[in-house]
């Protein structure tokens, strides 16, 4: 069955690359994008059933309002939201982001990839998560 | 009264001087304890002033004292002064003694000083106020103490000249501020290095990418579309976005390079090496290149900025390679010698010194030092790509473990990198 993924992005070309890239893949189902943090979480409070909660969190780490790992910090801290496997991904990541997510209970941390099988590797990866939740 | 002669006025000045004189040898002689007695002889008949031992005591040693000292009645007046009061004050001993003291304390400080008398009598007390000196006022602090002598209490005050003690304060005052003001700016400096770093990683990186995305994309989409020419330019975009992104991350590192890092971990040189070389494996295969590794011993530092430090050389070895021959290098250890590379440095046993060599195109030993600045490349930039700052990072990285790094070269023949590293770090403060 395929994942329901949503995308918090604040950047228009990023998220328009997105359904560029993924349109094609049957693994994955793209809900609307959030542009930052406080819009996933609105989101999310207004999804009545456990069922139609994403499956898969994207987030973005630069982003105003909330960025990445405030909002991370934040679904973690939910009890409802806690069990959503949530990936950070960024322009620029360094050591210091990468700990701090992965202390914060990210899956994975990614670079931006640059062209189409960059997403494409990108994104097998992240479902990876599954597989390793599933075992 | 009878008119005096000129020649009796002589006389009679010179009479006078006489006495002087000798009043003032006798106050010289009781200030010192030369004498204990005096005979006076006066109208009624000679008189005879004995001075007790212990008054002979005390006067020797007030004369002796580097401060000021002053024996004041219940009234406040001065009996007695020592010398140095009277330098200090700049008044002759005469015109210090029989003065109320009062009227040597600056107006601002004649409550304060009042307050101190009426608590000296019964407990040692001591406060800093201000003089009137007949030139200038002085800074001094007083110290009260009652004393028994000739079976009268009378009030000791001893008074310590603070001039140079308070010009001192003042000096160091006006340096802590000077250096206060350094302070902020530097804190400021550095905020501003930090914001530079920031926006660096997020504000430049940002775009750049975009193009980088959007050329790709132009490239997978439309390129048999294009003509020549434009697949060229194409390319052009694509190479130099990605020069660029080099640069920034590299800028980044640089900056990155705190104070603040661990430096004493235990770090195996030969393991670090040997990863590099495993990482360059495609480049040494594609450039043919022969690399021996000696046995390379343990330092103490920080693991991942001494990779960088030789992946840096390593890597320089492999880009300026000689067109004419294989490229071989070699890297070694030696105990240092320091002489051998004119250097002087204390300890020998505790350092040693790692070489990078290659026989590649070398430069100009002119540019020894300024090839480890920032963004200094010697060679134009479409033959050998760098961003130019790999060099200045190996520097700051292996100052910052209080080693150096030193390069020689001859064009044509090749070039060696030597660092040097203490085997050990200093034990940093505990912060």
């Amino acid at each position: 069955m395929s994942k329901k993924v949503i995308l918090v992005e604040d950047d228009l070309d990023d998220r328009e690359l997105f359904f560029t890239f993924f349109s094609q893949r049957k693994d994955i189902v793209l809900l609307p994008p959030a542009s930052n943090g406080v819009e996933l979480i609105e989101f999310l409070n207004g999804v009545v059933s456990d069922e139609e909660l994403p499956d898969l969190i994207i987030l973005d780490q630069n982003m105003p309002k909330m960025n990445g790992k405030r909002a991370l910090s934040y679904l973690k801290s939910e009890k409802r939201f806690a069990n959503i496997p949530v990936v950070v991904y960024s322009t620029y990541t360094d050591s210091s982001l990468i700990i701090d997510c992965k202390n914060l209970g990210a899956g994975m941390v990614a670079v931006k990839p640059i062209d189409f099988q960059g997403y494409q590797k990108m994104m097998d990866d992240f479902l990876q998560i599954f597989d390793e939740i599933r075992r | 009264m009878k008119e005096l002669s000129w020649d009796d006025q002589e006389i009679e000045i010179s009479k006078l001087r006489k006495e002087l004189a000798e009043a003032n040898d006798t106050l010289e002689a009781i200030r010192t304890g030369q004498i204990d007695a005096l005979v006076v002889s006066d109208d009624s008949g000679h008189s005879l002033f004995t001075l007790k031992s212990a008054d002979r005591a005390y006067r020797l040693f007030i004369e002796q004292m580097t401060e000021g000292a002053v024996t004041l009645n219940h009234d406040g007046l001065i009996t007695y002064c020592n010398s140095q009061f009277s330098q200090l004050v700049e008044y002759s001993l005469s015109n210090v003694m029989g003065n109320y003291f009062s009227d040597f304390i600056f107006n601002d400080d004649l409550p304060l000083y009042q307050e101190l008398l009426s608590k000296g009598w019964t407990n040692n007390v001591k406060a800093e106020m201000r003089l009137r000196g007949a030139t200038r006022s002085i800074d001094v602090q007083l110290s009260l103490n009652a004393l028994e002598m000739d079976g009268d209490t009378s009030l000791s005050v001893i008074v310590t000249d603070l001039t140079q003690q308070k010009e001192i304060e003042r000096e160091l005052k006006a340096k802590n501020d000077q250096l206060r003001e350094l302070n902020d700016a530097l804190v400021a400096s550095n905020h501003d290095l930090q914001q530079f770093a920031s926006v660096a990683s997020h504000d430049l990186q940002e775009p750049l990418r975009k193009i980088q995305v959007f050329t790709k994309l132009l490239k997978d989409n439309s390129f048999h579309q294009l003509p020549d020419t434009s697949r060229n330019f194409i390319e052009k975009i694509f190479n130099a976005s990605q020069r660029m992104k080099v640069l920034i991350v590299d800028i980044l590192t640089y900056s990155k390079l705190s104070a603040k890092d661990i430096l004493t971990e235990k770090v195996d040189l030969k393991q670090i090496v040997t990863e590099i070389i495993e990482d360059f494996d495609l480049r040494i295969a594609e450039k043919n290149a022969r690399v021996n590794v000696a046995d390379l011993c343990e330092v103490e530092g920080n693991r991942g900025q001494l990779r960088q430090v030789f992946h840096n050389l390593i890597s320089n070895a492999l880009k300026f390679v000689s067109p004419d021959r294989h490229p071989i290098i070699e890297i070694r250890m030696k105990k240092l010698d320091p002489v051998e590379l004119g250097l002087s440095i204390d300890d020998h046993s505790r350092y040693c010194r790692f070489t990078v060599s290659d026989n590649g195109i070398g430069f100009d030993e002119t540019y020894t030092s300024s090839i480890f600045n920032l963004f200094e490349t010697l060679n134009p930039k479409t033959a050998y790509e760098g961003s130019g700052i790999g060099l200045a990072i190996a520097k700051k990285i292996i100052e910052k473990h209080n080693g150096m790094i030193v390069a020689k070269s001859s064009i044509g023949e090749g070039s060696e990198f030597n660092v040097i590293l203490p085997l050990k770090q200093p034990v940093a403060d505990n912060e």
